[in-house]
């Protein structure tokens, strides 16, 4: 983490006109957005409008053909995932990538190897607390656990990792409204710890209830942009995404 | 009685067997790299040792720890040249890594002729036997189970309570959740194939000992190797461990029963077995 | 999409809707092979009229190089399934025509082609076991075949144990030249019918993706398995002829793991998968393999290794992919539609009134996770019916359970009245179930007619497939890129190259999964006009899987909402989405 470079306005991830793309193909066309200290923003849309190349690109999994991407004024793009992970930006995949015969505890411990032991204890206690249900299978592998349980540690593994930015792709997928809600309502605390958190969602009302934010994408562009309160009253977001 | 020798015969056969085939299970584990070349590891290694014996009469085990560190950083240092460029290409690479490898073992297999001919070697290691309770006990079969048990162990132990080997571990069931815990995937990778080769290079002086080895075996070893990992399962650890067992057993059971080459032959045979009778666990992922 | 907005061709000439590929460079190509052809067979003739010694050995070598090359071809380089134990069959075969000869008299003009026939048998019993693993299973297991062949006939008395049996020099040298020359000529030509056939087009779709060929039809366990046998005619043959070269045969010269080798490398060097790349590989390589003995004899092995090395790392097309890149030995359009007439598809009578899709009880179950719970639909004839619900409620996985993919743990699937679950997916395909699939699954290196034209043979209107497929293209509008790889189309063609394939199936039933997904306003609305239009293409029914509920809720007479596997409405689009527990479960619960 490079002090100098923490100014104290830059925003905790700025990204400039990002283009990025797989082989011929481009997926991003031009994707300019922010993503503030300390708060939650959602970016929506539906399938196959940008929101996981989006993820990836932050991530370091797919480098951009063009633009920059700047952590607390640091550019990063075309960085090695690895290190964009230890630069701080935690990532929650589509899919979670667990490990499956990996214990629960193992994940922690994967997920918490770049920081010193005291650090390391107190994230974990901090976390088991968010996810107590976590805390009573520490021994049990990630393959054997249900749904709202894997998703869970995925967000724990990638906390571990002590992050600054928390990214996190189409959490409910899949889960139960009550464990969604459980999932949601952690993001309002990461916020107060320091984390900045973006999501991208598929559930249009949840991500906006979510959000202080939100972005809506389409064909690779940002469309609509704005308080989630003003958003979520707009109808042009309902029409965007449900293509009217 | 006879019974009990033929399964203690099995089981430290299946002791050599377990380390011929985790070694390869790393690499495949990792990467899903199958290394042709390994068998051909295993041989360098194993003539070496015997050129080792037979220039210093020397005790051969002193050439375990050589052969490990030299092989393996041979091994880490072509996996950038040869496997690492393969990675990009997704899906393909499986079957482009055959293609490198197999060329790559015969390389080598024209490098042991080159200095050690065709002809059968052997160590002579520890001839005599230990009598226990009416059971014979091989001493450098005992000495050569008991080494490779021990370093399988070890590798046991590295993969599960340690850092280090829990990256790898990671690494070979999700690449992207091991980034995302900041880990160098890359240099995992390195790391296994270069483990891998010094490990193959371990088992071939230890077979050295109780068995001859030439450089055409080199296929077979690699076969050997395969098999187990084929019927214990791609990637799993616990499973290769109990299939290299089970196969030396049957190994010495056949041997003893039906004699000859059937020996030989049993892997294959029970290969296509499992193949024809459980054909789900060779389903394409 | 333009085409879709123009009247329906009814047939008759048209003014090239297929530019591009004029006959003059298909006229400069054939006169090119011609003299090619020439030239070789002038080489051919020539080489026994100048030596009867060493050159002529040469030269048979070089000819049972390319034989072994084009048979390996056909397996690893067009089927894609890597083979390194070829030399099974060839040592069959070698061992099957001293057998016939020396044990049962057999006379040797029958006995070369029985050999091949061995081979053959051998390749049909093992390919249905052996075809359906992994590539890396296949490749193993036919080097232990190898393996254990070597080991049986070592112990077999029969054949000659290790000692082998030899022959009577029945056959002149010259003899066994020409029969290797007519054998490399077969292999050539058995090579140009998977180039430029229909069922050639089947062995590279199942080599690209083999999912998606059995989606549109494809007999893949068929076709891999008829490949696989001729593989193994043409090594079989050439190590009957061998043996006669040699007058003897042993199990380590008929099992010998380096002529695999020389045959890898060969078609490694000259191109895998090619036309002319085992030929030109095998000649290549024997040639300089022989310059190479004389300055570094014993070093074979780790030249050939080295070749295979390089030529995977640098140039994995090899010299065929070279000569690619200067434009020439460009493998032909598979059944190319140029002068041919596009015509609408002829209608069937349909027999069937009642539904033409039911869905009893549907569950589906992956270990722990209940993907559907006990869903019931049906589609009835001359209806659209939607399927909606979140990501996750399990409308990929019924789509999957209905076409094949994915195997029921319980229920029932009737398709035109008759259960299905035991039909494999090509055969539902070729019933006239077709699917699209949600992330686009187009054959990337094949062209776009090609991808069209390998639907249409196994279709409904397989009978007349190219005139089928062309119309295919023109209706949708794609008739300008017939000559493009389906790879380098934009995302938004190649959409519509995934609707074009089923819709050259011909179905009477047509799944489409998701596919108004990042598709532009244009884009939705060309696709929704040929939605509109699907009963003149001869569909029954249609039903849809869809995210952007607004692009098809006019198109459909019915709705079915998933929910984490469970029906939970259906009714007539306006009902359904006024149903405000349809609201809560699309769009998600507000916190």
């Amino acid at each position: 983490m490079n002090d100098a470079a923490v100014a104290s306005d830059a925003p905790a991830l700025a990204l400039e006109n990002i283009v990025a793309g797989i082989g011929p193909l481009t997926i991003l066309d031009g994707v300019t957005l922010e993503l503030r200290r300390q708060e939650v923003v959602a970016v929506l849309g539906a399938n196959g409008a940008g929101k996981t190349t989006l993820l990836r690109t932050i991530a370091g999994l797919l480098p951009p053909r063009s633009g920059r991407i700047n952590l607390f004024g640091e550019p990063i793009e075309g960085r090695p995932a690895h290190l964009i992970t230890r630069a701080g930006i935690g990532h929650v995949p589509s899919g979670r990538e667990l490990f499956p015969r990996l214990s629960v505890a193992d994940h922690f411990e994967l997920g918490g190897r770049l920081s010193p032991p005291a650090r390391r204890s107190e994230l974990r206690a901090r976390i088991l607390a968010m996810f107590p249900a976590l805390g009573q299978r520490l021994a049990q592998r990630a393959g054997t656990l249900s749904g709202g349980e894997q998703q869970m540690l995925a967000i724990a593994r990638a906390l571990m990792t002590d992050p600054r930015i928390l990214l996190l792709d189409e959490p409910s997928t899949g889960l139960a409204p009550k464990i969604v809600l459980s999932v949601f309502q952690t993001f309002p605390m990461l916020r107060e710890q320091g984390v900045s958190v973006l999501v991208a969602e598929q559930s249009l009302t949840l991500g906006l209830s979510a959000a202080d934010r939100a972005y809506v994408i389409d064909q690779g562009r940002i469309v609509l942009s704005g308080d989630a309160r003003d958003l979520a009253t707009d109808h042009r977001v309902v029409d965007t995404y449900l293509g009217r | 009685m006879l019974l009990l020798q033929i399964l203690v015969n099995g089981v430290l056969v299946g002791g050599l067997y377990v380390l011929i085939a985790q070694s390869l299970n790393l690499i495949f584990g990792v990467m899903g790299v199958v290394n042709l070349a390994h068998g051909s590891f295993i041989v360098l290694a194993g003539l070496f040792t015997y050129w080792f014996t037979s220039a210093t009469g020397l005790n051969p085990l002193l050439v375990l720890p050589l052969a490990f560190v030299v092989l393996g950083l041979i091994g880490a240092g072509l996996q950038p040249l040869l496997v690492e460029p393969l990675m990009k290409f997704g899906r393909k690479a499986e079957l482009l890594s055959l293609m490198v490898t197999f060329g790559l073992s015969y390389v080598l297999l024209e490098l042991a002729l080159q200095l050690w001919g065709s002809d059968f070697v052997s160590v002579p290691y520890l001839q005599s036997s230990w009598s226990l309770g009416g059971l014979e006990f091989s001493k450098a079969f005992a000495v050569s189970g008991a080494f490779a048990a021990a370093v399988s162990a070890a590798l046991y132990f590295w993969l599960n309570y340690t850092d280090s080997g829990k990256c790898l571990l990671a690494a070979s069931q999700s690449s992207t959740g091991a980034i995302c815990c900041g880990i160098d995937v890359r240099r995992v990778r390195l790391i296994a194939f270069g483990l891998g080769v010094g490990l193959a290079a371990a088992a071939g002086v230890l077979v050295i000992i109780v068995m001859p080895l030439a450089p055409q075996t080199s296929d077979d070893l690699t076969l050997l190797a395969f098999v187990i990992i084929a019927l214990g399962g791609l990637g799993n650890y616990g499973g290769v461990a109990i299939a290299a067992i089970l196969l030396g057993i049957a190994q010495s059971l056949s041997a003893f029963f039906l004699g000859g080459n059937a020996e030989y032959v049993l892997p294959y045979v029970l290969l296509i077995l499992v193949m024809v009778a459980r054909p789900e666990r060779f389903r394409p992922a | 999409m333009e085409g879709a907005t123009q009247p329906a061709s009814k047939g008759g000439p048209i003014r090239d809707p297929f530019p591009g590929g004029a006959d003059g460079s298909a006229r400069a190509r054939r006169l090119r092979g011609a003299a090619a052809a020439l030239v070789l067979l002038a080489l051919f003739v020539a080489v026994p009229l100048i030596s009867r010694g060493y050159l002529l050995q040469f030269a048979t070598d070089i000819l049972t190089a390319v034989v072994l090359a084009y048979g390996w071809n056909l397996i690893s380089g067009f089927t894609g399934y890597l083979s390194f134990g070829q030399v099974s069959f060839f040592g069959l075969g070698a061992y099957a025509t001293a057998l016939m000869v020396m044990r049962a008299h057999v006379p040797w003009y029958f006995a070369a082609p029985l050999s091949g026939l061995v081979g053959a048998a051998v390749a049909l019993v093992l390919g249905p076991i052996m075809l359906r693993l992994r590539g890396i299973l296949f490749a193993l297991g036919m080097l232990g075949l190898a393996r254990i062949l070597e080991v049986v006939f070592n112990n077999w008395h029969y054949a000659g144990g290790s000692v082998g049996l030899s022959l009577p020099a029945e056959l002149t040298p010259v003899a066994v030249y020409v029969g290797m020359g007519l054998l490399a000529l077969a292999g050539f030509g058995i090579s140009a019918f998977f180039v430029r056939s229909g069922f050639g087009l089947d062995v590279m779709s199942l080599n690209e993706d083999e999912e998606a060929a059995a989606a549109l039809g494809v007999p893949t366990t068929r076709v891999k398995v008829i490949a696989f046998m001729l593989s193994a005619l043409l090594p079989a043959i050439a190590g009957g002829l061998v043996a006669w070269n040699r007058s003897y045969i042993d199990p380590t010269s008929g099992f010998d793991p380096t002529v695999d080798l020389q045959t890898v490398v060969a078609v490694m060097f000259g191109g895998i998968g090619t036309l002319w790349g085992p030929f030109l590989g095998a000649a290549a390589l024997m040639i300089v393999g022989e310059e190479f003995l004389v300055y570094f004899p014993n070093l074979e092995l780790a030249l050939y290794g080295i070749v295979v090395i390089a030529t995977v790392l640098a140039f994995p097309g090899g010299l065929v992919g070279l000569a690619n890149r200067l434009g020439l030995l460009r493998r032909p359009i598979v059944l190319s539609p140029k002068s041919l007439t596009a015509a609408p598809p002829e209608p069937r009578p349909r027999e069937y009134t009642g539904p033409v899709l039911e869905v009893r009880d549907l569950t589906v179950r992956f270990g722990g996770l209940t993907a559907l719970d006990h869903v019931s639909l049906s589609v009835r004839s001359g209806e659209t019916l939607c399927i909606i619900g979140a990501n996750g409620a399990g409308k990929t996985t019924l789509f999957n359970a209905i076409t094949g993919s994915v195997k029921p743990t319980s229920g029932e699937i009737l398709y035109l009245g008759e259960p299905i679950s035991r039909v494999p997916t090509y055969l539902r395909a070729q019933r006239g179930m077709a699917r699209s699939f949600q992330i686009p699954r187009l054959l990337p290196s094949l062209t776009v007619w090609e991808n069209v034209v390998l639907a249409s043979r196994h279709g409904r209107q397989s009978h007349r497939a190219a005139e089928h497929a062309a119309w295919v293209l023109e209706t949708i509008g794609l008739a300008q890129m017939w000559r493009d790889p389906a790879s380098r189309l934009t995302p938004g063609y190649q959409r519509q190259l995934e609707f074009a394939r089923v819709l050259a199936l011909s179905p009477e039933l047509v799944l489409l999964d998701e596919v108004m997904a990042g598709m532009t306003r244009d884009e939705q609305e060309a696709v929704r006009s040929v939605i509109r239009r699907l009963p003149e293409f001869g569909v029954a029914a249609v039903a849809c899987v869809e995210h952007v509920i607004a692009a098809v809720a006019d198109l459909c007479d019915r709705m079915v909402v998933l929910d984490f596997g469970r029906k939970i409405a259906e009714d007539t689009p306006e009902k359904v989405l006024k149903d405000p527990a349809v609201v809560r479960a699309y769009l998600g619960e507000p916190l």
